[in-house]
């Protein structure tokens, strides 16, 4: 998924998600939150960038559910949910949602509260990828 | 009708092939059929048109590279005359930036007759090598790439949190894609000009992306398109009596990847409708007709609620009561749209474009023509939903 030379970019993002941790960019100049992490702060344009770890608590915009027709790659997934998640720490991202106990996501609702609560082992070495589940 | 001044851009004149399933008619063939119907529409000749601006296709890189780099101008014979030839490219939303381009040359001298012109050939190419390339290319490769994104999931976001804010039901949403089909059945360039459906069938569809069904998901068409347009001096010289300015234009950029969206049923529409509505000096309650994006029934609702043609939250309920359908209050995406015309790539938006060109030229045939339409408003737009563009079309003399 990295492009040469991204790296600076990607892994500690990466890493954190490895470690079961949900971290975000954040400005040293201007002290805001960044997502997705950038080459330069998107507000002030300086890129004097750090990372900071987020509680990973917030909202969800929306999500889908692919129950058939995924990307190459993913028929092994199925069924998997995606969703838009607005952290309350001020920033956004697409991320995996966890099914309920029933293997469905019928208990998750647009601007419903979710929690981020990561992968681990296997699935995080195999996808990068944020999950969160909703808070009950 | 409005008075054009002589030195501002118009069409003149279209050409379009069917939309659909048709692997033995060639790209290139393809291409130069629509541009010599579309100069002889315009009463042209080949010759005449010193500018082409090519739409961009998405089957082939090969093809594309072909459009890029002035295949078409020696197909045609216009090598050693054409002052330029290139591509503009902004997925969905390229014919309205497009025809801001030609306009622009236009109207500045720099272009004197110029021929927009877009192929495609997704409905002969292999589905999913076409879908991968979809999924693979326009989202973010580091971020959202590895969560398993598809292309439908982008569609059902929108669609979700469209249901969501407006308390659309399945069944409203479904009547979208009916409404549209309705429309379909009167267009012999449609996909689905023969095929008619009903909210059932598509309910009764499998999911695909929940909330999406499979009939609620556009299907890939091959397709072409050709529009000219002049000066609206040229084209009094040429004897038109008829012809179509662009009234008002207004654009907005709303993100580049899905996940950074501030509001998924809202989208970019509101803002880029503003600057529009007050350049044409008209707004949405003047439109007599209205082509607007609509790849699923979520982007075409939100689209229309941002452009002022329903209030807030009302679109696909008023889809489901007939307001939209043939005979209904106002006419919307009268050729069947992405969802029933066939969503032939970039070209889909220029379809919806010519279709609104067409409509206020009063060539649109005995079976779909608005009596009467002087305006339309057209809204297009690209990537995931990445930008919504605005162009108001308006008949003039």
């Amino acid at each position: 998924m990295t492009d040469a030379g991204m790296e600076a970019l990607t892994e500690p993002y990466y890493a954190a998600l490895r470690r079961g941790e949900l971290v975000v960019q954040h400005c040293k100049a201007c002290g805001r939150n960044i997502m997705y992490p950038r080459h330069v702060c998107p507000f002030c344009y300086e890129a004097d960038l750090s990372w900071t770890q987020v509680s990973g608590a917030g909202v969800l915009h929306s999500f889908a559910v692919q129950r058939t027709g995924p990307p190459t790659g993913f028929d092994d997934d199925l069924p998997y949910a995606v969703g838009v998640v607005k952290l309350d720490d001020g920033v956004q991202l697409l991320g995996r949602l966890w099914p309920d106990e029933d293997g469905e996501w019928d208990g998750y609702a647009c601007d419903g509260r979710v929690e981020f609560r990561g992968a681990t082992g296997a699935e995080i070495e195999r996808r990068p990828v944020a999950w969160f589940r909703r808070s009950t | 009708m409005a008075e054009v001044s002589a030195d501002e851009a118009v069409f003149i004149g279209l050409a379009e092939l069917p939309s659909g399933r048709y692997p033995d008619r060639p790209f290139m063939g393809d291409l130069v059929n629509v541009a010599v119907a579309a100069v002889r529409d315009a009463g042209l000749t080949v010759p005449d048109i010193d500018t082409i601006l090519l739409i961009p296709c998405l089957h082939s890189p090969a093809d594309q590279a072909d459009l890029v780099f002035s295949r078409v101008v020696e197909e045609l014979g216009l090598h050693g005359r054409a002052k330029s030839s290139y591509m503009v490219h902004s997925g969905g939303s390229t014919s309205d930036n497009t025809i801001r381009d030609a306009a622009g040359l236009i109207g500045t001298g720099r272009a004197r007759n110029v021929l927009v012109l877009q192929a495609e050939k997704w409905g002969s190419a292999p589905v999913k090598e076409m879908v991968d390339m979809l999924t693979a290319n326009g989202i973010p490769r580091e971020w959202e790439k590895p969560t398993g994104l598809s292309f439908n999931a982008v569609g059902a976001l929108i669609q979700r949190r469209y249901m969501h804010m407006s308390g659309s039901t399945p069944a409203d949403m479904a009547s979208v894609c009916v409404a549209l089909r309705d429309w379909a059945r009167l267009n012999p360039n449609a996909m689905y000009k023969d095929r008619a459906l009903t909210v059932e069938q598509v309910l009764a569809s499998k999911v695909v992306t929940d909330p999406l069904h499979a009939m609620e998901c556009p299907m890939l068409a091959d397709g072409a398109v050709g529009l000219v347009m002049t000066s609206a001096g040229n084209a009094r010289r040429l004897g038109n009596d008829r012809f179509v300015r662009v009234a008002g234009s207004g654009g907005c950029v709303s993100h580049y990847s899905i996940g950074q969206e501030a509001d998924l049923a809202v989208l970019g529409w509101a803002t880029a409708s503003v600057e529009a509505y007050e350049e044409a000096g008209w707004g949405p309650e003047d439109a007599d007709v209205a082509e607007v994006y609509d790849s699923y029934a979520a982007v075409l609702t939100s689209g229309m609620e941002g452009l002022g043609l329903a209030p807030k939250g009302e679109a696909a309920r008023m889809f489901a009561a007939g307001d939209f359908s043939p005979g209904g209050r106002l006419p919307v995406n009268t050729n069947g749209g992405l969802l029933s015309a066939g969503h032939t790539g970039v070209g889909g938006g220029t379809a919806l474009l010519t279709e609104g060109v067409r409509q206020l030229l009063g060539r649109a045939g005995p079976d779909r023509q608005i009596d009467g339409a002087t305006r339309a408003v057209c809204g297009g737009t690209g990537g995931t939903y990445m930008d919504s563009q605005v162009l108001l079309l308006e008949a003039g003399s």
